[in-house]
């Protein structure tokens, strides 16, 4: 794992530098340049939590630890015109490299009809979380399971057989398949909180309903920049506010998931997902609930045609309680399981072809300022396989963002 | 005001016309009668000097005024943010510091009103004497969360519907910032005096402090986005005083 001590320093850092900022008023609006045309926005957040090298819960499809890491993000709009934007983020992990984690163009066609066309490297339609993963949003630290655990299955490699895949079970930060490239690497969690997908997007709002559609070039599970299958995904997701606080949502989303190394040009597989979500919140509650199911199509590469589907379904809920104006407590219920599918091990008894996991996380926060908040939790982990069946870890963060 | 501070002097006139007239053509023994009222009615003739008031008016100008407050660069948005209602940061509040002992005297229970209307607080500066209870009317499609983490006052309303309203008093002098949880655009001040010599310009900058007793004051300009500035003033018996302040950006 990479990156173990940096962290450590860098959040050090942080501390000592925004702390003692915080007393002399740190910024807490966007920038405005050039007469307001372009307004800048930032995150910086320093999270302090135990290694996670050996069971590998919270580790992401960018072979961080969620729960130990340095985030800093730069947010851009421009607007050359009252119906043109132009929209950025960069974004680095514990400073390895600033990456544009969103860049698209948002235009108005129609100023009197809340239509509005995104393209470019833009949000995710599907599901609520995905974006929603920015500090001043988050009540816990740890990500949801759908957003960030890692399956075993990796869109450029493929097991030969149900065996091939029933033995990386629980090895989903380092996995290999004997179809597709031959190295061991990270497999896919059902969506990625940690890149956005490129295509266009549409949306059209009213006070009460929401519907949106895009098409995009890779799939939930794997965002792409660039194509790597001919396939696009499209998605959708239409939310209903029946109620003022309370917003109700359904998501779909089906593309081509298995790269063109693997099989070469011409067969497509596609993961299929629906999901559900609901944000309700009065007073100082605050609750939150989803649910993904999602659905590959696995041509197992040695007799492809003997292929079968897999699934997973996620479901979570989690809510927060505010005790003062700066102080509250947060806790989240997390389930993730799967399909089951027959091979030789286990007895040839159907067995679910990745370990179910279920995570409860617990902590609070505490509000210095508007923007900069401090977060401690317990995650608690347990796995029904694999080397490490249940391990507990403490985090704690600073976020600040203006 | 005005006619208060008239009928004051007058008072005063008509006490010291007869008192002269008594002198002159009373018998001696009439005259001590009369001094002796006069002694008699001192501290009822410094009462009324306390009662003499004048007005310190004037304009406040910004050199640079402050941009509308716009909501912080949102990517993951899926398209285009519905409008907000317009922030006015344009508006100073003037005081004096320290204030006339006079400024301190037991007042009712006031009541304010800060509304919650297109995602922005209305009015956006708002200047209450302590004690004032401050009501947060929702009068918006939305929730809103009011809160304040300001040492002054620090409290969260929850998040309420459209329609209903809560309170909160505020008993300790200072500057409490408030905001809504749920749009980060939103904003407001509220600045807790504990006297009453205090004024919001209006729309065109100008603003008023009356009933101000004679004597001399240092007077504070505030606008959230400037340097504060003081001037000293002297209020005479005469009445109204004019004081200008051009505010230059922080």
């Amino acid at each position: 794992m990479r990156h173990v001590r940096r962290p450590w320093i860098v959040s050090l850092l942080v501390l000592t530098i925004v702390a003692p900022a915080a007393a002399q008023g740190i910024p807490s609006e966007p920038v405005r340049l050039f007469d307001g045309r372009v307004r800048l926005g930032g995150e910086v957040s320093a999270t302090l939590g135990e290694k996670d090298d050996e069971a590998f819960f919270n580790y992401t499809d960018y072979e961080r630890n969620a729960l130990r890491t340095f985030r800093a993000a730069l947010t851009a709009i421009w607007r050359p015109a009252t119906r043109i934007a132009l929209l950025g983020e960069l974004r680095t992990d514990d400073l390895d490299r600033f990456g544009a984690y969103a860049f698209y163009v948002r235009v108005r066609p129609w100023s009197e009809v809340p239509f509005d066309v995104q393209a470019g490297r833009i949000p995710p339609v599907f599901g609520a979380f995905g974006r929603r993963a920015y500090q001043h949003d988050q009540i816990l630290i740890g990500y949801p399971l759908a957003y960030q655990y890692l399956t075993s299955i990796r869109p450029d490699a493929l097991p030969g057989n149900a065996d091939d895949l029933l033995q990386m079970r629980a090895r989903g930060w380092q996995t290999s398949f004997p179809v597709g490239s031959l190295y061991a690497g990270p497999g896919m969690p059902l969506i990625s909180a940690f890149r956005w997908d490129t295509g266009l997007e549409a949306r059209w709002t009213s006070e009460r309903i929401e519907a949106a559609g895009a098409i995009t070039t890779g799939t939930l599970a794997n965002p792409r920049l660039l194509d790597d299958n001919r396939g696009k995904q499209v998605s959708g997701r239409v939310a209903v506010r029946p109620l003022t606080g309370l917003a109700v949502a359904a998501s779909g989303a089906r593309g081509a998931w298995i790269s063109d190394d693997v099989f070469g040009a011409g067969r497509s597989h596609a993961q299929t997902a629906l999901g559900a979500d609901v944000e309700y919140s009065r007073d100082h509650w605050l609750v939150r609930s989803e649910l993904v199911w999602s659905r590959w199509a696995m041509p197992f590469g040695r007799v492809p045609r003997e292929g079968q589907n897999i699934s997973a379904l996620a479901r979570w809920v989690e809510g927060r309680y505010r005790l003062t104006p700066r102080w509250y407590v947060a806790g989240r219920a997390d389930r993730l399981s799967f399909s089951r599918i027959s091979g030789q091990l286990f007895d040839g008894v159907p067995t679910a072809w990745e370990a179910p996991v279920t995570r409860f996380e617990l902590g609070g926060g505490y509000s210095l300022r508007r923007n900069l908040v401090l977060r401690a939790v317990a995650q608690i982990n347990r796995r029904d396989g694999g080397r490490v069946l249940r391990r507990t870890y403490l985090s704690s963060q600073v976020a600040w963002w203006f | 005001m005005v006619l208060r501070v008239a009928r004051s002097r007058r008072v005063r006139a008509l006490t010291l016309t007869v008192l002269a007239r008594s002198l002159r053509v009373r018998p001696p023994t009439v005259a001590v009668w009369w001094l002796l009222c006069v002694f008699a009615l001192s501290p009822l003739a410094l009462i009324g000097e306390r009662a003499v008031a004048g007005t310190i008016r004037g304009r406040v100008e910004l050199r640079q005024p402050p941009a509308d407050h716009e909501p912080r660069p949102n990517v993951a948005e899926l398209g285009m943010h519905t409008g907000h209602g317009p922030t006015d940061r344009r508006r100073s509040v003037v005081y004096l510091d320290p204030a006339p002992r006079a400024a301190f005297d037991a007042r009712d229970e006031p009541r304010a009103r800060m509304d919650q209307r297109n995602e922005s607080f209305v009015p956006h500066v708002l200047a209450i004497v302590a004690g004032t209870t401050v009501d947060f009317p929702n009068n918006d499609r939305t929730y809103h969360n009011v809160f304040s983490l300001s040492k002054p006052r620090t409290f969260d309303l929850g998040r309420y519907a459209a329609g209903r309203s809560k309170a909160v008093r505020f008993d300790t002098p200072g500057i409490v910032r408030v905001f809504c949880e749920i749009h980060s655009h939103m904003s407001a001040y509220i600045l807790v005096f504990s006297h009453r010599y205090f004024a919001v310009t209006d729309e065109e900058g100008r603003y008023r402090i009356d009933h101000v007793p004679p004597g001399s004051y240092t007077v504070l300009a505030w606008n959230e986005a400037t340097e504060l500035q003081s001037r000293r003033v002297t209020v005479g018996d005469s009445g109204d005083v004019d004081l200008n302040f051009l505010l230059n950006r922080r």
